[in-house]
C-alpha cells in the first residue's frame, strides 16, 4: 500500500466508512476512498472489506443508497456506488442499485407551474430530456445526471439492456440542454428570469467527463470554456474535475498545479490521484 | 448628509432601555412590540466592529457561557457584485459575541449552489478577513445531522434533516445580505435560513424546498428556529435580479433584532418594498405584526434611511408607497 493510501486509511472511521473531513461516515467519501484503493489493486484488504460492510448496511430496501446511515431516502449517491469495480459491487446488491437508478428521473413542472414560469420568464419551458435528481421527487440537475451517466456507461459493459443505452443518451441530451451561454455548466440553471447564468469550473469538468463519448464537434466550445476555467481555477477539487473532463476529450492539460488553501476533503484527495492515473492512461471513468 | 436621528452611543443605549427582547435566547420575554434597530454604517471599515457590539448591547443580548452560531449568506462569488454577507461584518459579530463572553462562537453556512464550500468562502474573502476561519467554520452541507419532525408545517415538508451544529446552539444569528429576490421579492434574515438544510442530503440546490413551497418552507424553517437573532448586512445590498445576478446597491445600514419578521419587514421598508406584499412575511407573522405601529424602531427610522431598490418589472407591485 502506498503512502497516500496509508494516509487515506488512517482517516477511515471505525465503522468502516469515510468522512468528508473528520466526522462520521458518508457514502460519497467512502466510495471515493474505495475507488482510490481499487485503483492500486486493493480489492480485498481489511479496509476495503470494512468499507463494503458499511456500504452494504447502507443499502435501502428499494435498492438505492442513502448519503448517510440515518437518512431514510435513497439518493444520487447510488450512482457513485455503481462506479465501484465489479469485484466490490459483487458484495453489494448492484443489480437492485442499478434498477433503482434507472427508475429515477427528475420531477418536472406540471402545467400550472409551467404557465407561471412562462409568465415570469417570458418563455415556455417544454419538458426536455430526462436527467437525474439529487433527492427523490425533485428536479434533475447537472451533477447527479453526470454521475448517473458515468454509472450507466460502466454498467452497459455487462448489461445490454436498451433502457441503459437510452437513459445514457437522454442524460447526455439533458446535459447539452443545460449548457450555459459561456459554454460551461453550473448546477443546472442556465437562465434566471431571462438573465444568462455563468458556469462553474467543477460542474463544467464533471459534465464534460460524462460527455466523453460524444463527437468532439458537439462540445468544442465547452472544451474551450473548460480550458479557460482551468487557467484561472483556484480550487484544487474543481481543477481535478476540469482535468478529467478535458482528458476524456483528449485535450492537452496545463501543467500548473492548484494548491489547496485548506485541508482537503477525502473526495478531493482521491480525485487528484484519479487525475494522475488518468494522465497515465488508466482512467477509471472511461466510457 | 446625516439624519437628525444619527446614532450615538448614548442614544442607542437609551434606545436599549425600551428593548424588551431578551436576555438569553432561551428565556426571552416576548416583546409587546418587536424592536428593530437600524444603524447607519457607510462602509466596511473598522467602525463596523463597534457598531455590531452596540447593536448587541442595545438588544441586551446576554450570551454569557452560551454557544452562538453565526449564519452568513454565502451563495456564489462574483467580484463584480455583492452576493454574499461581507466577511468583515461576520468577523465583527464574532468578536462582539466573544466580548460578551459567549462560550463558543462558530460561523456556519450550507451554500445552495456550489459544492466546494471552502473554495467559495476563500473566494468571498473569509479566510483573508477572519483569522483561523478554517477552525471556526462548519460546512452545514456536510455536518452531522438529526431528523426533525416539524410541528404543524405549512409547507409540504414533514421531517427535515438539520445540522447538529445549528440544533445544538443556544443562539442562531441570521446574517443575510439585503437583497431583492426574483422569486419571493426580498431575501433577508428568514430566507437566509434555507442555508441550514444539508446539501449532503438534499443536494445543490436544495430543490426539495422549492417543491415544498418556497414561501411556506421559509415560514416552517423560521418556526423551527425561534431562538434567532438577525443582523442584516445592508451596507452594500443588491437590487434588480437578486439574489445573484442583481446589481450592487449602497444602502449604508445595519438592521438587527430578535423578531425576524419585524427585522425583515423593516428591511423591506428601507428597500422601498411593502412588507405586507411579501408572502412569507404575511404568512409567518400576519399583516398586523408587519405594520409600522407594531415595530418599535431604535436608532434610525426607516424613513431616514429609505433608499428604493430597483425591482424587476414583475415585482413593481411590491413597491411601498410614499409614506
Amino acid at each position: 500500500m502506498t503512502g497516500a493510501l496509508k494516509e487515506l486509511c488512517a482517516v477511515q472511521n471505525p465503522d468502516g466508512g469515510w468522512p468528508y473531513h473528520r466526522s462520521s461516515s458518508w457514502t460519497e467519501p467512502t466510495v471515493f476512498a474505495l475507488l482510490a484503493l481499487a485503483s492500486e489493486g486493493e480489492l480485498y484488504s481489511p479496509p476495503v472489506a470494512n468499507a463494503l460492510k458499511w456500504l452494504k448496511a447502507n443499502q435501502k430496501p428499494d435498492g438505492g443508497f442513502a448519503p448517510k446511515r440515518l437518512v431514510e431516502e435513497s439518493t444520487w449517491v447510488t450512482a457513485l456506488v455503481l462506479l465501484l469495480p465489479n469485484d466490490m459491487l459483487a458484495q453489494l446488491d448492484g443489480v437492485r442499485a442499478l434498477n433503482w437508478l434507472l427508475s429515477k428521473t427528475g420531477r418536472e413542472l406540471d402545467w400550472v407551474q409551467r404557465l407561471r414560469a412562462a409568465m415570469m420568464s417570458g418563455r415556455i419551458q417544454q419538458n426536455g430530456p430526462e436527467g437525474w435528481p439529487w433527492f427523490p421527487d425533485t428536479a434533475a440537475w447537472v451533477a447527479p445526471t453526470a454521475f448517473a451517466i458515468l454509472a450507466l456507461r460502466k454498467a452497459r459493459k455487462h448489461d445490454a439492456r436498451t433502457e441503459i443505452r437510452e437513459r445514457i443518451q437522454q442524460g447526455q441530451e439533458f446535459l447539452m440542454s443545460r449548457v450555459c451561454q459561456d459554454g460551461g455548466w453550473n448546477h443546472g440553471s442556465t437562465k434566471a428570469l431571462g438573465y444568462e447564468s455563468a458556469s462553474y469550473p467543477e460542474t463544467t469538468g464533471l459534465a464534460l467527463l460524462a460527455l466523453g463519448d460524444l463527437p468532439a464537434n458537439r462540445v468544442l466550445r465547452c472544451l474551450d470554456r473548460a480550458e479557460q476555467h482551468l487557467q484561472f481555477c483556484r480550487s484544487a477539487e474543481a481543477a481535478s474535475w476540469l482535468r478529467l473532463g478535458l482528458l476524456a476529450h483528449r485535450r492537452p492539460l496545463g501543467t500548473a498545479a492548484v494548491a489547496a488553501k485548506h485541508p482537503a476533503s477525502v473526495p478531493e484527495l482521491v480525485l487528484s490521484s484519479i487525475v494522475r492515473q488518468a494522465i497515465g492512461g488508466n482512467g477509471i471513468f472511461e466510457a | 448628509m446625516q439624519s437628525p436621528h444619527t446614532l450615538t452611543r448614548r442614544n442607542l443605549l437609551a434606545g436599549a432601555s425600551v428593548v424588551l427582547a431578551g436576555s438569553s435566547c432561551a428565556r426571552r420575554i416576548a416583546p409587546a412590540r418587536a424592536t428593530v434597530s437600524i444603524l447607519r454604517q457607510s462602509a466596511y471599515d473598522q467602525t463596523v466592529y463597534d457598531a455590531v457590539r452596540r447593536l448587541l448591547i442595545a438588544h441586551r443580548v446576554n450570551i454569557r457561557g452560551k454557544r452562538v452560531v453565526l449564519k452568513p449568506n454565502l451563495v456564489e462569488f462574483d467580484s463584480a457584485t455583492t452576493i454574499n454577507t461581507h466577511p468583515l461584518l461576520v468577523h465583527a459579530a464574532l468578536e462582539a459575541f466573544r466580548s460578551l463572553d459567549a462560550a463558543e462562537v462558530r460561523i456556519a453556512e450550507g451554500p445552495g449552489h456550489r459544492r466546494i464550500t471552502m473554495d467559495l468562502a476563500e473566494a468571498a474573502g473569509y479566510f483573508q478577513t477572519v483569522p483561523s476561519f478554517d477552525g471556526l467554520f462548519t460546512d452545514l452541507n456536510l455536518d452531522e445531522i438529526t431528523p426533525v419532525r416539524l410541528q404543524r408545517p405549512v409547507s409540504k415538508l414533514r421531517t427535515v434533516y438539520f445540522p447538529n451544529t445549528v440544533l445544538g446552539c443556544d443562539l442562531l444569528v441570521s446574517m443575510p445580505k439585503m437583497k431583492t429576490h426574483h422569486w419571493v421579492g426580498a431575501t433577508l434574515s428568514m430566507k437566509n435560513l434555507f442555508g441550514l438544510l444539508p446539501g449532503g442530503v438534499y443536494g445543490w440546490p436544495k430543490n426539495v424546498l422549492h417543491w415544498a413551497g418556497i414561501n411556506e418552507s421559509i415560514v416552517d424553517l423560521h418556526a423551527q428556529f425561534p431562538n434567532t437573532f438577525a443582523i442584516v448586512d445592508g451596507i452594500e445590498g443588491m437590487e434588480g435580479n437578486g439574489p445573484i445576478q442583481g446589481t450592487p446597491k449602497h444602502a449604508g445600514v445595519l438592521v438587527a433584532g430578535y423578531n425576524l419578521p419585524a427585522v425583515d419587514a423593516t428591511c423591506c421598508r428601507i428597500m422601498g418594498i411593502d412588507p405586507a406584499k411579501i408572502d412569507y412575511l404575511r404568512m409567518s407573522a400576519g399583516t398586523e405584526a408587519l405594520t409600522e405601529s407594531s415595530i418599535l424602531q431604535a436608532a434610525e427610522t426607516f424613513r431616514s434611511v429609505r433608499i428604493d431598490f430597483q425591482l424587476l418589472p414583475d415585482f413593481q407591485s411590491l413597491r411601498l408607497g410614499t409614506v
